[in-house]
């Protein structure tokens, strides 16, 4: 076995036992900061990089208010669907109440018996027309899309009435109907109306992502949007997005002098919108994972160069007595490395316990362990690389300095 | 002395450039964060009316479904909003000083300055007259309007300076009509700059959520016969609402309501009045959870709604953690820089030198490199406020929202002080105390 020198090193120790405390504390909370930000942006990704099951890219959204007794409703959409579905570009155009991920929207009980009983399930709905789930760019998977003739006018005021028929997203029909096909089956509402399922969509995400147990239990109602939150989902070719949008607002800001645009925006404004805290907390946490890196490195450095320094002369000695330079190089290193480890150690009690303060406090979920091993060899090997330059240094005291009176 | 000892001090520091450099950056890094993560938590923890929070209180009942409360997440709390019904008559009592009903819609206003103006969409606050001196609202031009405007359907409006900028360019706009949802509105007031964080009286939509452009008196709510669409709306029961008539009926929850109680005796009488009404109402069949009817201050109303963000919590964690390796790190470069200079304090010591003046010269040292370092920690917080607020407006729509919180203030000058002396305490105390009570005489020695 290679001779470490160990005993010098614990000697050494016990002289500068500040020093050394330092940077074992300095490392033991930066591996607390580290493994617990790593976890934590983790779990910002993985919200992050949820499928939306949308073709958000290409589609906008425009928001239209009527003002005064002249207007006409179903009118006025007809004209604007005709304008829209006809320009150039358009892959599809639908009238809806909800723009997706816009957090302002609908959801709905229902129940799978007309006498509610046992716990109704949240769908998340849009009232839209036949072109809805083209406009949305989401994926039949079984059944059948509305028909033009299926759709019903807009609800008079908030009058209770139910649609014959929906579609339902995959995650609407399994806790719908658990195990089983829903397609064909009936959903009933709060007053015990039925409706038909007629189509089983792929998930996509609603209206409503944040306020529902999952984002994806969606409904598409066949029925015109109430006038009062009438919008326009529109989707374009690939790239033609902006474009498209500058030239409908264009056209629709006068085709009808009875309504103004409230106005008309790339729907990833919303995406980005709803996503701007968790994005924000990655860009922080892993700032500050940076920072206490960098910081800890600084520190480590500047302790061996520190000990590098006060011991120059004793460096020359065991050169001028025979020691090779890796003799030295490795004696820092293991002196560094011994202190990291111990950090390391209390680093990982720590990490735990912060972590655990987090999953009481803040719900944050139980750090994985995982996460806790996958930052001990960073902060190890970046601890010894940050050791290694100022030790490096010490390798280049000639043994003469040894000889030499101060 | 003190001269003296700074100037001594400084000579040190400049002796070692490098060193100096290193541990005045490790201070104002860690003092920067600091300031960054603790300027927006303060901005979202902060009271917005602090001069009166403690006699103003949302008045809550509740009135949700006997199977189920209102939120499951946290079911000891009431619904945060009442239904019209229980509003009309709350609003009847006179035990509170001011009180004010209100809720948030969307519509369109036209016919403001120039004669082709196109109409404009914007949001509006539907309140009671004692909004304005409840909340000690400022004024520009005119004032709110008075409490009996509230009871009819009174074409008065209150706009905002912003819209008033925008419709009349700034303008003395009161007595000028305005188009309010296709009705002709008197301008009464125009609100000076007020923008409340976190908007405390309506959290629905987020409590950094843009104000109204526009007021009008409380008895819209009815006269206007439709349905509110600017804010939440939330129904527990199954009953089909059929009317505009028949959901001003409902147990739907849609208004918040807020009172001004001066002294403990009113705030008494107030709970009594709600416990009384509950009881009859209870009495009659509605209200079927157990009694839970709060007057909650201001304070208490945003900790109760979790207006503090986890993540703010957090990241604020996340910096005095970084702080701390920063100033362990000064910590180690300073004992390493004092004890260097261990011979020279041993001739000090040995020419008479007390340890306290040793103690104080190195303390000295250390708090000009704390004040160095919250200078600049200050100038790279302001920095980092300039990047967290790029990083927050990039995902906003329209004003409003976190990035309202990210610009210097007075408090974050008073936290860069503060944790200056920190630092200078925690960084420089140890080192200081431990050359003080070096021997001298082990020092004076040629040879160590």
């Amino acid at each position: 076995m290679m001779d470490l020198n160990l005993g010098p090193i614990f000697s050494s120790f016990m002289r500068n036992r500040t020093g050394a405390l330092l940077v074992v504390f300095q490392v033991a909370i930066a591996l607390a900061v580290l493994a617990n930000s790593a976890w934590i942006v983790r779990q910002r990704v993985e919200t992050l990089n949820k499928p939306t099951g949308l073709d958000e890219a290409d589609i906008f959204v425009v928001s239209t208010a009527a003002f005064n007794e002249h207007f006409k409703y179903e009118a006025s959409v007809q004209e604007d669907l005709a304008y829209l579905r006809t320009l150039p570009g358009v892959v599809a155009a639908a009238p809806t109440d909800a723009a997706p991920f816009s957090q302002t929207g609908f959801s709905t009980d229902v129940w799978t018996n007309p006498t509610q009983t046992g716990a109704p399930q949240e769908l998340n709905a849009f009232s839209m027309d036949e072109q809805g789930l083209q406009a949305l760019g989401g994926h039949l998977r079984a059944g059948r899309q509305f028909r033009a003739d299926e759709i019903k006018p807009p609800l008079a005021q908030r009058s209770s009435d139910f649609v014959p028929e929906v579609l339902i997203t995959q995650a609407a029909a399994d806790v719908l109907y658990p195990g089983k096909n829903a397609l064909g089956n009936t959903v009933f509402d709060s007053a015990g109306q039925p409706a038909a399922i007629v189509g089983i969509i792929d998930n996509l995400m609603g209206s409503l992502p944040r306020g529902l147990r999952t984002a994806y239990q969606v409904a598409l109602f066949p029925r015109l949007p109430e006038a009062r939150s009438l919008i326009y989902l529109v989707r374009t070719e690939p790239g033609r997005r902006d474009q498209l949008l500058a030239a409908a607002e264009a056209h629709l800001a006068h085709s009808n002098p009875d309504r103004v645009i409230k106005y008309a925006r790339p729907l990833e404004q919303f995406r980005r919108r709803l996503q701007l805290a968790d994005s924000n907390m990655e860009i922080f946490l892993t700032t500050a994972a940076a920072l206490v890196l960098i910081t800890t490195c600084l520190g480590i450095s500047g302790l061996v160069m520190f000990n590098v320094n006060t011991r120059t002369r004793q460096i020359g000695t065991r050169r001028a007595l025979g020691a090779r330079r890796r003799d030295i190089l490795r004696y820092f290193m293991v002196e560094n490395g011994l202190l990291t480890t111990a950090g390391l150690l209390l680093g990982c009690v720590l990490a735990f316990g912060v972590g655990a303060w987090l999953t009481r406090q803040y719900g944050v979920p139980k750090l994985n362990p995982f996460y806790l091993l996958g930052s001990v060899p960073i902060l190890g090997v970046v601890g010894q690389l940050a050791a290694w330059i100022p030790a490096r240094r010490a390798t280049l005291v000639p043994p003469s300095v040894a000889t030499r009176a101060q | 002395m003190i001269g003296y000892h700074l100037r001594l001090a400084l000579e040190s520091l400049r002796r070692t450039p490098g060193l100096t450099l290193l541990m005045l950056c490790a201070i104002a890094v860690g003092i920067s964060t600091c300031i960054v993560t603790l300027t927006v938590y303060e901005g979202t923890s902060t009271d917005p009316i602090r001069w009166k929070s403690g006699r103003l209180y949302a008045v809550t009942i509740d009135s949700w479904d006997p199977n189920e409360a209102a939120n499951p997440k946290r079911p000891n709390l009431p619904p945060t909003q009442l239904a019209y019904k229980d509003v009309k008559y709350l609003l009847t009592s006179d035990v509170p000083t001011r009180k004010a009903a209100m809720f948030r819609t969307q519509d369109i206003i036209s016919g403001g300055g120039a004669a082709d103006a196109q109409p404009v969409p914007i949001t509006t606050r539907v309140t009671s007259a004692d909004f304005f001196p409840m909340f000690d609202v400022p004024f520009l031009y005119g004032t709110g309007w008075s409490a009996q405007l509230d009871q009819g359907a009174e074409p008065v409006i209150v706009i905002s300076r912003e819209l008033n900028e925008k419709l009349f360019g700034g303008i003395n706009s009161v007595g000028r009509t305005l188009r309010w949802n296709n009705r002709d509105f008197r301008i009464n007031g125009v609100l000076n700059t007020w923008f409340p964080l976190p908007k405390f009286y309506d959290l629905n939509r987020g409590a950094f959520d843009a104000l109204e452009d526009a007021y009008v008196p409380f008895g819209w709510a009815e006269a206007l016969g439709r349905f509110p669409n600017g804010g939440r709306v939330a129904c527990w029961r199954n009953d089909p609402i059929g009317s505009f008539q028949q959901f001003l009926q409902s147990d739907c929850v849609w208004l918040q309501m807020w009172v001004q109680l001066n002294d403990a005796a009113s705030r008494r009488r107030m709970q009594a009045y709600l416990d009384a009404y509950w009881a009859d109402q209870h009495q009659s069949g509605r209200f079927g959870r157990p009694r839970n009817n709060r007057l909650t201050d201001v304070r208490q109303w945003l900790i109760d709604q979790e207006v503090v963000d986890n993540d703010n919590r957090m990241l604020v964690g996340v910096a005095f953690a970084f702080l701390a390796i920063c100033l362990l790190n000064t910590v180690g470069m300073l004992l390493a820089k004092f004890l260097k200079s261990a011979p020279g304090v041993g001739i000090r010591r040995a020419l008479g030198a007390t340890r306290g003046q040793i103690f104080w010269q190195y303390l000295c040292e250390a708090a000009l490199l704390g004040a160095a370092g919250a200078a600049l920690g200050l100038l790279l917080g302001a920095l980092g406020l300039q990047g967290v607020h790029a990083l927050y407006a990039r995902g906003s729509i329209g004003p409003g929202g976190y990035q309202e919180l990210t610009h210097v203030r007075w408090a974050s000058v008073l936290w860069a002080l503060m944790l200056a002396l920190v630092a200078t305490l925690g960084a420089g105390f140890y080192p200081a105390w431990r050359l003080a009570r070096l021997p001298p005489a082990s020092y004076l020695k040629s040879d160590q």
